[in-house]
């Protein structure tokens, strides 16, 4: 395609604005039914509302925390599990099928047989949310830990490195990149793993609980304010974690 | 080593290990299976599952082709589009459950909805992806072969770009058969999703096991269908080239 | 990096920890919520209990010993799954079917007293939905609770006029999100308890049937349980347990103190016009006795054998070897109340008379 002269500033808003216009007409004209649709300014209300008032700031404490607990389980297993993975060819060998296995079944086939081990309460969301984030981070460790060039391992050997300062000064560095990156999933997977536990267990203090909340007792502007609660939570994280990962990798030089 | 824990499974079982809310003797298991079966039910269940994902997934695959297409071949598509698909991708599938549901209900609809939903995100992504990745010396070749726009589009853009629809693909049934998993134990009267959310009620891990069993042997069913069709593709594509 | 995360797992696991201090925590369990979730009782002499501070009141001489109560949306089912995976030391209201299911499962608990028997059931229907017997379920789409004393009397009901649960499309819903259901059309009605009549007052539903009037042993059960566990490491606390829960029944079976009872439960979120007439023509007693006699036991009996005739449970289960009467005979005896309520025989004949004279019909 021939390269065009640089488009308008205003294209990517083009959408949005069109939409937010057409909602807001719509709610003024009385097209659509109040109930299903709130106007714009009502959601922004609710929103303002919930964090000064409605307490969703216990809420979203809440679940941020039980988000980062199963993350920082989940990963840190992950990473582990995946070092084994790739650095091992006898774990490789034993445990990889096993994985591949697991890997296939849905995760949220587990709420049942979690809920059943661990209870509903605290232990089993956060059990699930470990569940969500340990995946991708294995998957992406073990390919990095598995594509190491040997130059390093065999430097790391005429070093006569130790199997912990093999790990810490030869394979993590090595992997970073792909660790980084199956971080970042997991980070996706424990927020969307936090928003379905509060959905499949236990009623406790959370957006996810909120957001059912306002679905039973058909507040829709309640439920908009979740969701936009939750995609500013969405990009702050992923903007946050492509921070993160750049600061990391350019560490690493 | 699947053997073996298979092994340590029985043996566990038998002694008694963890209790039996923990795991289940795989002979109840094997026979809630049978009777399951024989019943009947299991593949009725199994069958209403799979007609849900392949409902969804078509959907959800086809138009994200499509959005995907777009934003890969003109800027001006990518422009408008990018940062509402950004933002609404932000939110977790499960998020727009509620919504869905004060909207159209609980029923086939809503289902099948979600499913497309989570089908669309990754296979517009990768599409998208895949065609703007497209190497600058391809099209170059294109252009000075003077090739029409399908053409190029049937001999070189997609053929180059078919390993990324790939993946967006795989990816997008994977996230389809999770999606359809949720929203049955969420509410629902049949499927296998349903099947486990009985055995919870119920307190028996053999139903959820089994059923646990058969969600991951499908998923593995859907993965490898997929590989194989993406292997035929590929060669045809090495054929164009 | 890697030492501050084992240090961070650490400080987790510890901040996880139970305090080891020298309290003993007594965690009580209730299958159930208030409207709008909240932690309320109502119905039962479990909600009379625990709104009244009777469990509390009994050790508010003893700062060792902490209560906590922990209400459970997901009902029977959710108790379960805390009760196996140790997080409760006492199902108070357990219904008969979750706990049933429990046992066939190999949950270790002991029956120590009942919370309620024969409890009346109505079938909520969406207004204009064209339901009005139970034959008119036919090939309707409804939701039911699965897993709870709901799901068995439900089906009690269907089988009498015939039909199974495969006649109708069931839902699994609790009841929250069946109420959303019925109100959004997505179902046409559903079982529920007291909680459908005040639904029925702000014109969400009509009551198209009930148990009220029709063969008592329809209705739904529950009772009290301690685990096995609990019970071999502290028998002591548990007979407290046990007496501050009969001298609750003792306070919500006085028909003076009825206003008051429907008060008490009323801090649900039930409004008391609604359990007046769930209870119009029946004495408080009739439903709320502690006594684990004949009848209850046949009861009991009765409801494990048609769980597995309805494929709800794949097991016999034992009901004998369950119950527990020690407890509840020594605080009967210690609060000299053993002739206040009667007994009944499995048939549901009177044999001893009780001083508060519930009316009881005969059961089938």
């Amino acid at each position: 395609m021939i390269p065009r002269p640089s488009l308008p500033p205003w294209r990517p808003l083009l959408i949005p604005l069109i939409v937010l216009a057409l909602w807001e007409l719509a709610s003024r004209a009385g097209w659509s039914d109040a109930r299903f649709l709130p106007p714009p300014e009502a959601v922004l209300r609710r929103v303002w509302f919930e964090t000064t008032q409605g307490g969703l700031a216990t809420d979203l404490a809440a679940s941020l925390r039980r988000g980062s607990s199963g993350l920082l389980i989940g990963a840190s297993a992950g990473v582990a599990l995946g070092l084994l993975l790739g650095l091992s060819r006898v774990a490789e060998r034993l445990l990889g099928p096993l994985f591949l296995a697991y890997r296939q079944v849905a995760l949220f086939a587990w709420v049942p047989l979690l809920s059943m081990w661990f209870g509903g309460a605290e232990a089993g969301k956060i059990a699930f949310i470990s569940l969500a984030a340990m995946a991708p981070a294995v998957v992406n460790t073990w390919r990095g830990a598995r594509d190491i060039p040997r130059a390093h391992v065999e430097l790391a050997a005429v070093l006569t490195f130790g199997r912990l300062d093999f790990i810490r000064f030869v394979a993590l560095p090595g992997a970073l990149p792909f660790i980084l990156v199956g971080l970042r999933s997991a980070l996706i997977y424990a927020w969307l793993a936090t928003i379905g536990a509060e959905l499949f267990l236990n009623i406790a203090p959370g957006l996810g609980g909120r957001l059912n909340e306002g679905r039973e007792t058909f507040q829709m502007d309640l439920v908009l304010a979740c969701i936009v609660v939750l995609g500013a939570l969405g990009i702050a994280f992923s903007r946050c974690a492509a921070i993160g990962e750049a600061r990391l990798l350019r560490r690493r030089g | 080593m699947p053997v073996l824990l298979l092994v340590l499974w029985v043996v566990s079982a038998r002694e008694g290990w963890l209790t039996e809310q923990i795991l289940p003797e795989p002979r109840d298991v094997l026979q809630t299976a049978r009777d399951y079966v024989a019943s009947g039910e299991l593949l009725a269940d199994t069958a209403i599952s799979l007609r849900r994902v392949s409902e969804g997934f078509a959907i959800g695959a086809a138009i994200g082709l499509v959005i995907g297409a777009a934003q890969g071949l003109s800027q001006g598509a990518r422009a408008i589009v990018e940062l509402p698909f950004f933002v609404i991708s932000q939110v977790p599938v499960l998020g727009w459950l509620p919504l869905l549901i004060l909207l159209v209900g609980i029923d086939e609809e809503l289902k099948v909805i979600v499913i497309a939903w989570s089908a669309f995100v990754p296979v517009a992504l990768n599409t998208a992806q895949g065609m703007r990745d497209v190497p600058r010396t391809l099209r170059e070749v294109g252009q000075v072969l003077t090739f029409d726009p399908w053409s190029m589009l049937s001999r070189i853009i997609v053929p180059a770009a078919l390993p990324s629809i790939f993946t967006g693909l795989r990816e997008g049934l994977a996230h389809s058969w999770q999606t359809l998993v949720a929203v049955e134990l969420f509410a629902s009267s049949e499927g296998l999703g349903y099947l486990m959310s009985w055995g919870r009620q119920l307190f028996q891990l053999d139903i959820v096991v089994m059923a646990l069993v058969v969600v991951g042997a499908i998923g593995l069913a859907l993965n490898w269908t997929l590989g194989r069709v993406e292997r035929r593709l590929r060669r045809w594509q090495v054929q164009t080239a | 990096m890697i030492r501050a995360l084992i240090a961070a797992l650490f400080g987790l696991l510890l901040a996880a920890a139970p305090a080891f201090a020298e309290t003993t925590l007594i965690r009580l369990g209730y299958p159930g919520v208030g409207a709008d979730n909240r932690p309320f009782a109502y119905g039962n002499v479990v909600a009379v209990a625990h709104a009244g501070h009777f469990i509390e009141d009994e050790f508010a001489d003893d700062p060792s010993v902490k209560i906590e109560w922990t209400f459970f949306r997901g009902a029977g089912p959710a108790v379960n799954e805390a009760l196996a995976a140790g997080q409760l030391d006492f199902a108070a209201g357990l219904g008969d079917l979750p706990a049933i299911v429990g046992r066939a499962n190999g949950l270790k608990t002991k029956w120590l007293l009942t919370d309620k028997v024969h409890d009346t059931i109505y079938l909520g229907v969406r207004p204009n939905s064209g339901i009005a017997r139970i034959e008119d379920l036919q090939g309707r789409k409804l939701s039911q609770f699965k897993g709870t004393n709901l799901q068995i009397a439900a089906d009690r009901v269907l089988a009498a006029h015939g039909l199974t649960e495969r006649n109708a499309r069931f839902i699994n819903l609790d009841f929250a999100n069946a109420v959303a259901a019925l109100v959004a059309g997505d179902i046409d009605g559903s079982f529920g308890g007291v909680e459908l009549l005040a639904l029925r007052r702000r014109g969400i539903v009509d009551i198209a049937y009930t148990t009220k009037g029709d063969d008592p042993t329809f209705g739904r059960n529950a009772s009290i349980y301690v685990t096995e566990a609990f019970e071999q490491a502290h028998p002591e606390l548990v007979a407290r347990v046990v007496r501050a829960f009969v001298k609750a029944a003792r306070f919500a079976d006085d028909e003076t103190n009825r206003d008051a009872v429907f008060a008490l439960w009323a801090k649900s979120g039930i409004p008391v016009e609604a359990f007046r007439e769930d209870f119009a023509g029946e004495t408080l007693a009739h439903r709320l006795t502690p006594l684990i006699d004949d009848y209850v036991v046949a009861r009991y009996r009765d409801q494990a054998r048609r769980s597995k005739d309805y494929g709800l449970v794949r097991k016999d289960v034992d009901i004998d070897g369950w119950i527990d009467r020690t407890y509840l005979d020594r605080a009967l005896a210690e609060l000299q109340l053993e002739h206040h309520w009667p007994r009944y025989d499995a048939a549901g004949i009177k044999v001893t008379d009780g001083e508060v004279e519930p009316t009881k019909a005969a059961a089938k």
